[in-house]
């Protein structure tokens, strides 16, 4: 059976033929993208469906993302959310929340309209727009319901009483001088584990993740994306995490499959040696699905934490004068790195400042000095800092980037007061320069680390614009055409899916993202707004509501 | 680093610090097969590397100490962090000193803090320092600043590979001992971090088998009273260390092991930062516990630092 779609354009990614008005689609494969009339051909003796439902949208190259964390989404999706950034979720928009009686009011309203016994977990505080948060607070909400409030960063939260008496956490207990600060109910640094470690038959209960990944399936639809990539399964648990994964995002009604790439030092940890790490990765390629698939990809990681300002910083460092971190000896890194570049894999590692990437990139000469590669993929992942030289050393060096642009938008301000200047600040994600440079480059959302809206990421990717509405870096913005490079066929490229979707050609599979607008002609400030009617994936139709 | 937490309940944890291939798994490994090691140390170590604990050396919940693995990560980025459900883990069975290894990248002040968990408190810092590569890597482009951080941040310094490189001296005034010295493990065990300006009265299960003093060098003196007051010093006086300013012999170093005193020239080009004495004593007589809970009150070290400062 095949399928004609028309559209009133369709962006094809294809260089060679940009543009075209319908894509014949048989058993969820591309038979040709151009004009109908040339078609013909194809269908001279062919049962065939005309299908026009897109008649008057625009149909695109199923979008991708290439790094976020589905298990991190699945604990972080049952919460509610309420965040000083918009957050566009399939149940809803979250308008942003910006001061702290508006904070209040949302907390009230979420507590009117919960059943009496239901815990309530609040996501996205940040002092910086909410103002201090403490359990009184907390209690002129509810001092009967169990209330949770995580800060935004994830690196601490404020319980009520109710709540340190559900996780069965006994004040008296507690004595001064910890990371808790119990009158205040809140916990941080190693207090945050000890409460996380009492809050987990909530959080990471089975039930609630498999919730949390249903959820997690909704948004990555609601985005538009047709491919994503897990950029570090395994890192609770691979084998929880495998079958929880299969049992959620595998099978008919899930329209997106998914690239794991396992996290390298987790797959290893507990006495095996890195050099055994290619063989246990490989083996895990047969438990691939249709939807799931591990590939030759590894994922390691250099530096610390960006949103803890523990990237690890060049001269001249923190304004403060603190250091960033190493997440792993750089021997150990080299090490490792070494293991699965000899194996011919492919590697992606995590650098988030440009000395975590400076090390990164001195590594990967290295490798190139001991065994040439060409077409390798390696991948750097975030790329929050960069310098211009170092961007010629990632293209001499034959290698790429992945992104998350949205640092830019929520970080630069305060990274220009408080973190390392304006210069900095301005300049984080310097991916107009990789386009320049010839480097295959993509952006990606890290969700929950942002949202897992490919067309907010092309938003901030073009517009470059602070949460204070200041264009920062102008010199590195997009252009429109880059910009979807960036979510489709760039990605594609990232996740080692290139031969199949990306792009919309005779011989990839009809993977289409349906917009109402035209993303490279319209007005780059409305990118984000543009709605998204459907995806298709491998031919089939998935409406979003 | 607050020290009002301290309470009798309160199990210790002594830090074991250093970068990566100072020596860490081999210091455990001695303490592990220790006859001194005392029932119900549990040992927590980073498992983050291939690390080589000797499996025979292990011992299981049922005996008197127990192994449990560790890796390293951000809470933000695996919704759990290992030392937090180590340490939980550990609250289920009798512990009463945990000997926990940090990454060779951590910092010890990081973890310092994340070791006042609800149950515990923690001990000292040991820091291990590669006598053979501590130089050079304290200059490295990526790690130099963590690795002068990791000094500067121990309580108590352990020269490792000393034989590899024998004349290495740290000039820092901190208690530095070799990980050949006879004692120490029975040291490592036994000391404690306490806040020189901090009153608080040890409690009996925290009581240290060590102390430590630093006298802070603020002007020269003589050759003669430093020897003087270097031979005359109590019993209780383990060892001396430290690099000294005279009038009239120059930079000394001086190192002083029981007994027996060195002292050596030191090229007067160096400018060290640090001039002054650590001097490490045995703590387990009643007078020297109460003078160390009195802020250096009465005890004879305190009258020979006096001694120093006054210049006579």
């Amino acid at each position: 059976m095949l399928t004609l779609y028309k559209a009133r354009s369709v962006i094809t990614m294809n260089p060679s033929m940009p543009r075209a008005s319908a894509v014949l689609v048989r058993d969820g494969n591309i038979l040709e993208v151009g004009e109908p009339e040339r078609m013909q051909p194809w269908l001279e003796g062919q049962q065939f469906t005309v299908d026009e439902q897109f008649a008057d949208k625009i149909i695109c190259p199923g979008f991708i993302d290439p790094h976020l964390h589905p298990s991190m989404a699945a604990v972080l999706l049952p919460m509610e959310f309420i965040t000083a950034m918009r957050w566009k979720l399939p149940w809803g928009d979250v308008e942003p929340v910006t001061d702290p009686a508006a904070f209040d009011a949302r907390m009230q309203a979420l507590h009117h309209s919960k059943p009496a016994e239901e815990p309530l977990f609040i996501w996205g505080y940040h002092q910086l727009w909410h103002g201090e948060m403490d359990k009184a607070r907390i209690h002129q909400v509810s001092d009967q319901r169990p209330i949770i409030v995580w800060h935004r960063s994830f690196h601490e939260l404020y319980m009520n009483d109710p709540a340190m008496s559900m996780a069965g956490i006994d004040p008296a207990q507690i004595k001064p001088g910890l990371q808790i600060d119990i009158d205040q109910g809140h916990f941080f640094e190693v207090g945050l584990g000890f409460a996380i470690n009492r809050l987990n038959p909530w959080i990471l209960a089975p039930e609630k993740y498999a919730e949390g990944l249903r959820r997690l399936k909704q948004v990555v639809h609601h985005g538009g994306h047709t491919s994503i990539g897990d950029l570090a399964t395994g890192m609770f648990n691979l084998d929880a995490e495998a079958k929880a994964l299969t049992e959620q995002l595998e099978g008919d009604d899930v329209p997106f499959r998914t690239r794991l790439v396992v996290h390298g030092t987790r797959l290893t940890q507990g006495g095996r040696k890195p050099e055994e790490g290619p063989t246990m990765a490989a083996d895990l390629l047969r438990h691939n699905s249709h939807r799931l698939s591990f590939g030759r990809h590894i994922k390691l990681f250099s530096d610390g934490a960006f949103f803890s300002q523990l990237a690890q910083m060049q001269e001249p460092g923190y304004i403060d004068g603190h250091h960033g971190e190493w997440l792993a000896a750089p021997e150990e890194l080299e090490r490792h790195i070494r293991a699965y570049w000899h194996a011919g894999y492919q590697i992606h590692v995590h650098v988030t400042g440009d000395l975590g990437l400076e090390l990164t990139l001195d590594i990967l000469q290295k490798m190139q000095d001991e065994k040439p590669r060409f077409n390798h993929g390696f991948t750097f992942e975030h790329f929050g800092f960069s310098t211009p030289e170092q961007i010629r050393r990632i293209k001499a060096l034959g290698a790429q980037v992945s992104a998350n642009v949205y640092y830019l938008h929520e970080l630069s301000d305060s990274y220009a007061k408080s973190g390392i200047g304006y210069e900095r600040a301005s300049q984080m994600a310097r991916i107009g320069s990789c386009f320049a440079a010839g480097i295959n480059t993509t952006v990606h959302s890290d969700f929950t680390m942002a949202p897992a809206e490919p067309l907010n990421s092309m938003w901030v990717a073009v517009n470059r614009i602070s949460h204070e509405d200041q264009v920062m870096g102008a010199a590195e913005k997009l252009t429109q055409q880059q910009a979807l490079e960036a979510i489709t066929i760039n990605a594609a490229h990232t996740i080692g899916m290139a031969d199949i979707t990306g792009s919309l050609r005779a011989g990839k599979r009809a993977d289409f993202t349906v917009l109402d607008d035209d993303p490279l002609n319209c007005d780059p400030m409305a990118l984000r707004d543009i709605g998204i009617c459907a995806t298709v994936f491998e031919g089939r139709v998935f409406p979003i509501p | 680093m607050s020290n009002s937490a301290v309470s009798s309940d309160s199990i210790p944890i002594t830090l074991i610090g250093g970068y990566l291939g100072v020596g860490k798994t081999t210091l455990i490994n001695k303490l592990l097969s220790h006859p001194g090691l005392p029932p119900g140390t549990a040992v927590l170590v980073n498992d983050f590397g291939d690390i080589n604990i000797d499996e025979s050396l292990i011992r299981s919940e049922s005996d008197d100490g127990t192994v449990i693995g560790l890796s390293n990560g951000c809470i933000c980025c695996s919704i759990s962090d290992d030392l937090s459900k180590a340490l939980d883990a550990l609250r289920e069975i009798p512990v009463k000193h945990v000997i926990l290894e940090t990454s060779g990248v951590a910092e010890p002040l990081r973890v310092w803090r994340h070791c006042h968990y609800p149950g515990f408190i923690p001990k000292a810092a040991v820091v291990l320092v590669d006598a053979s590569k501590h130089a050079k890597r304290s200059q490295d482009k990526y790690v130099g600043s963590l690795v002068r951080a990791q000094v500067e941040q121990a309580h108590l310094l352990v020269l490792s590979k000393t034989d590899l490189n024998p004349g290495f001296e740290l000039n820092r005034l901190t208690p530095q001992l070799s990980n050949q010295d006879p004692d120490l493990i029975d040291t490592l065990l036994g000391w404690r971090h306490i806040d020189e300006t901090s009153e608080i009265a040890p409690s009996s299960s925290l009581q240290p088998a060590f102390r430590t003093y630093t006298w802070h060098q603020a002007q020269d003196i003589t050759q003669a009273l430093l020897t003087d007051v270097l031979s005359t010093l109590d019993e209780s006086v383990h060892r001396v260390k430290g690099l000294v300013a005279t009038g009239d012999a120059g930079l000394l170093l001086i190192n002083r092991v029981g007994d027996s005193l060195n002292m050596h020239c030191y090229p007067q080009s160096a400018q060290p930062e640090h001039l002054g004495l650590v001097f490490i004593c045995r703590s387990s007589s009643s007078h020297e516990m109460h003078s160390a809970a009195s802020g250096l009150g009465t005890s004879s070290i305190a009258s020979q630092i006096a001694r120093l400062d006054a210049g006579n």
